[in-house]
């Protein structure tokens, strides 16, 4: 079973279970395991943004081997994370998503090379990526440019990295960049090749499904609300910010330490200004899903264009 | 302190005993910290070499165990190879080696995807150690997709054996190691040199950890494990444990030394570096643990090390402050006893100088110095009795003398007239004199008279000074007064005078001598200069000047033969005549610079309208004040005197 058709099976399985979680719970579950990047959430939790919106919200965060997906199929989520390729691919296996609060507003993927040298200048290298999935931009840059690129799917971590199994490796500019750094790793302006300096397409998002959105769009506005309060409130209150993160990231048994989710927390809140407004909007912009378009139509990632009008439900807004 | 300090500066017991002890400080003081420096040296020294061995014997130990299981998997990797036409012997094979090795706790035989044509896209025989009992299952799924785990794949990517890093393994639909472990992975590849899979063999790391974690050599000494990626794996502090790299902290702040710790320990380097950790300078020892691309470090705190050191320095230093104390007080006693004599000697001195000559110096037979110094006193004693007798014989002496002295100065100041006014009766002469001579008795004489409305007048001064000059002035006063009053001229007077002091001179003595005569009628001076100092006349215009000599005549007393001439000024009246001897002109001061004829000539421009008393008063003053406090270098006698109308 490839990814894709993982990612239809788990989205209908939400689907179907969305329909029953009306009266229950809303179980947001963020893609990754507790980390600074989903501080706003987690603030909007513990300051009480959404027990103010009317929404009795429980985080649920999935595990090295249970991605958030597999959480959802469980059947308790009706919201998730989602980077907007992903989305878009899901959509595009014919599982309707509606992005309701865009968090991103920049491309945080960086090419790390072992070698000194730009990993773009460097073609058929073995690369390291998620085998959660993730890569969809990557995917589309090796083909664009030529690099043919032998991709290797990782677990987690980045020890082929450092034994030196591959020749360079997929990260977050706010993740696994600054576990590159903490292991050591020199990172240079040589060494690294940064997907938004080209390419600069917008990631994290909240998505649920259409059907789910279309018969609670109050209660997703509402919860959208209150997330977008809690990332603004978390922009304003670092410190505190961390200190939540930091219980979150411990009870949840995470390998990580402050330092990390510090500077975790402050890469994710730069990501999330515009690099031309210079605000943080929390919109999808249309450009910027005209490239995601552009770049997986051309390389098959998905078969379709998936409109800016049918991500954010501009029928029904 | 000032007290204090008088007290030492008085006392030569005190000095003596504080610079003994101050030398003696300060060269033992030299010698410990040559001795500190050196043995801290090799304190140090054997304390590192001693840390070294400590990691050495333990990185030994681990080493041991890593190498066991290499060559464990080594001996049984063939057995895969050469049956993969039935993938179920697979399950055996993993299992023998865990029963072979009970030290291991799992093992996997794992293939590529789809491998075996027969069994799907996971194929992974994995067998695990749970207390003793041999569990055996194929562990791969699409939960637990084993191909892309590191163990899995950097054998495959590395294409060579290799340890993964220290893990907690996790397959939600199987069974694994409850503990941390770490895996030894090889390629398998078939006849033709292809990867098709990967065998590993799980380490439970629980008694790496713990032995590593008893490395303290020190109290305060503790071991570290670092993984290739700078993950603690054993740590004291457990928040640390799997959270934190070494770099973690440097990713806040700059740490150049933690920095070349973590990039040197990654590096598979060995050695020992010192920095500060926490505030404290450490030893870092640091070595490889076999191929496994881990590190293990032996975090040393300087103070550890140093503490036996440290313990010895200062019983050391107290032993030397109370050796010193000791030292001191029996110095103090041993100079102040052997001093004890120089006490009694100098109560002895007080009372001999306090009057009593006779006190009897104890001589208890000491032959040092202090004997020496005794005796000498002793003598010196009895030198001082004698000379002390002898000066009161003296002083006796000398006081007769001093009083005939007296007697004879009583006597000779009797000689001159000194009654003033000289001439009551007279109102048209205005005279006064004086005589100071420099010793009791002195060698200068002046004298005047009237007779038949003549004033004779002399000043003259002896040569030599004290009691020959004196009787040869009193002869030479008798002599003016006896020739004069026989209405003589001065060069008559003189000339008879001489011829008397000519007479048996054999000392050589003589007398410069001035006689004046002056007619009261006309005011006409008439004068005989006998080598003497030429007086001075001041006129009625105020001008001041040595009355002119044409004829210097002899002293008197040098010799018989010739005459002596005699001069005539003319009417002197109104005008001031100061006749003096060389006790003026030549008065010295400390630096025996001379009044001058020029400073005598402006003091009596400066007195033309005094009276001859006021004359005489004024350069007894200057006189004094131009010596300042030297004594008088020569007697001084003045004589001033003026003619009035009548």
């Amino acid at each position: 079973m490839n990814r894709r058709s993982i990612g239809v099976l788990v989205l209908s399985l939400l689907f179907v279970f969305c329909g029953k979680a009306e009266a229950q719970k809303f179980v947001f579950t963020p893609q990754w395991t507790a980390q600074a990047q989903f501080a706003g959430y987690y603030v909007a939790l513990e300051k009480g943004f959404y027990r103010e919106a009317g929404i009795e919200v429980e985080i649920v965060h999935p595990t090295l081997t249970q991605s958030a997906l597999n959480h959802i199929r469980s059947g308790e989520s009706q919201a998730t994370t989602l980077q907007l390729c992903e989305a878009m691919v899901i959509i595009d296996s014919g599982v309707p998503l509606v992005n309701i609060l865009q968090t991103s507003m920049n491309n945080a993927m960086v090419i790390v090379s072992r070698k000194d040298e730009s990993p773009i200048r460097q073609k058929g290298i073995r690369v390291g990526t998620w085998s959660a999935g993730f890569d969809q931009m990557a995917v589309c840059l090796s083909s664009i440019e030529g690099l043919d690129y032998k991709w290797i799917p990782i677990r987690s971590g980045i020890n082929l990295f450092l034994s030196g199994a591959i020749d360079a490796t997929l990260t977050m500019s706010y993740n696994e960049l600054y576990q590159l750094m903490e292991a050591g790793v020199s990172i240079t302006e040589n060494n690294i090749y940064r997907l938004a300096d080209s390419y600069n397409v917008q990631e994290d998002g909240v998505y649920m499904t259409r059907d789910y959105y279309e018969r609670h769009q109050d209660q997703a506005e509402r919860f959208a609300q209150a997330s977008r309060r809690g990332w603004e409130w978390a922009a304003e209150h670092p410190e505190e910010t961390l200190d939540i993160v930091m219980d979150y990231v411990q009870k949840n048994h995470i390998a990580t330490n402050r330092v990390l989710q510090k500077l975790m927390l402050e890469e994710i809140l730069r990501q999330q200004v515009d690099r031309d407004s210079g605000q943080r909007e929390f919109r999808l912009r249309p450009d910027m899903v005209e490239m995601a378009n552009d770049m997986m139509l051309r390389n098959q990632l998905i078969l379709r264009k998936i409109t800016y009008d049918e991500l954010i439900d501009r029928q029904t807004r | 302190m000032k007290r204090l300090l008088f007290l030492i500066r008085r006392s030569m017991p005190a000095k003596l005993t504080l610079w003994i002890a101050l030398l003696s400080s300060l060269v033992l003081l030299a010698s410990l910290g040559f001795m500190f420096s050196q043995s801290k040296k090799s304190v140090r020294q054997e304390a590192l070499n001693r840390a070294e061995q400590v990691l050495d014997n333990t990185v030994q130990r681990v080493t041991n165990v890593l190498d066991r299981v290499e060559v464990a998997t080594d001996n049984m990797d063939w057995l895969p190879v050469r049956h993969l036409k039935t993938p179920d012997s697979m399950f055996v094979y993993s299992r023998r080696i865990l029963e072979n090795n009970p030290e291991l706790n799992g093992c996997s035989i794992s293939f590529e995807p789809y491998y075996f044509p027969g069994k799907g896209k996971y194929f992974s025989a994995y067998s695990l150690n749970q207390d003793g009992e041999i569990l055996t299952e194929q562990e791969g799924g699409p939960h637990y997709e084993y191909f892309t785990f590191d163990w899995y794949q950097m054998a495959k990517l590395l294409d060579e054996p290799c340890w993964t890093e220290p893990y907690f393994d996790f397959n939600p639909d199987g069974f694994y190691s409850q503990e941390m472990i770490a895996s030894y992975c090889k390629p398998l590849k078939d006849a033709q040199g292809r990867y098709i899979g990967t065998i590993s063999v799980d380490l439970p790391l629980g008694w790496l950890s713990e032995t590593i974690a008893a490395v303290k050599p020190y109290p305060n000494s503790y071991s570290i494990m670092i993984g290739r990626g700078g993950t603690f794996f054993v740590h004291p502090d457990s928040t640390k444990l799997f959270y934190q790299t070494i770099f973690t902290e440097t990713l806040e702040r700059e740490d150049p030394d933690r920095t070349a710790l973590g990039k040197a320990m990654q590096a598979g380097e060995e050695g020992m570096k010192q920095m500060v950790i926490d505030g404290q300078n450490c030893y870092v020892f640091y070595k490889p643990l076999g191929t496994t691309n881990w590190s293990m470090g032996l975090v040393c705190p300087e103070r550890d090390i140093l503490s036996g050191y440290k313990r010895l320095q200062q019983a050391v230093l107290i032993i030397v402050v109370l050796g010193l104390l000791l030292m001191l007080d029996l110095i103090s006693r041993v100079i102040r006893n052997e001093l004890e004599p120089l006490s009694e000697l100098n109560r002895q001195a007080k009372t001999i100088a306090a009057g009593h000559f006779q006190e009897e110096l104890v001589d208890e037979g000491r032959i040092d110095e202090i004997g020496q110094l005794n005796r000498s006193f002793a003598g010196m004693q009895h030198s001082l009795i004698n000379y002390i007798d002898e000066l009161k014989q003296t002083t006796a002496q000398k006081a007769s003398i001093e009083h005939e002295l007296k007697v004879a100065s009583d006597i000779q100041m009797a000689m001159v007239p000194r009654k003033f006014p000289a001439f009551p009766e007279r109102n048209d002469i205005d005279l006064f004199a004086a005589m100071v001579p420099a010793k009791e008795v002195g060698g200068d004489l002046y004298d005047y008279f009237i007779l038949d409305e003549q004033l004779y007048f002399c000043i003259g001064d002896v040569s030599g000074k004290g009691i020959p000059a004196s009787l040869l002035m009193a002869v030479t006063r008798n002599l003016f007064r006896i020739i004069a009053q026989q209405g003589h001229t001065p060069e008559s007077i003189a000339m008879q005078i001489n011829s008397v002091l000519s007479r048996d001179n054999e000392q050589g003595m003589f007398v410069t001598m001035f006689i004046g005569q002056i007619d009261l009628k006309d005011g006409v001076l008439r004068y005989c200069n006998c080598g003497h100092n030429p007086p001075v006349i001041v006129r009625k215009d105020g001008k001041a000047e040595f009355i002119p000599v044409k004829y210097t005549n002899r002293p008197l007393g040098v010799w018989e033969e010739g005459g002596f001439q005699g001069e005539t000024l003319g009417c002197i009246r109104g005008e001031l005549l100061l006749c003096y001897t060389d006790g003026l002109n030549e008065a010295e001061n400390m630096k025996q610079e001379l009044l001058g004829n020029d400073t005598v000539i402006r003091l009596m421009t400066e007195c033309a309208r005094m009276s001859a008393e006021e004359v005489i008063r004024k350069l007894e003053l200057e006189v004094e004040r131009h010596r300042a406090g030297a004594i008088p270098n020569d007697d001084l006698t003045l004589l001033c005197l003026r003619l009035r109308k009548a």
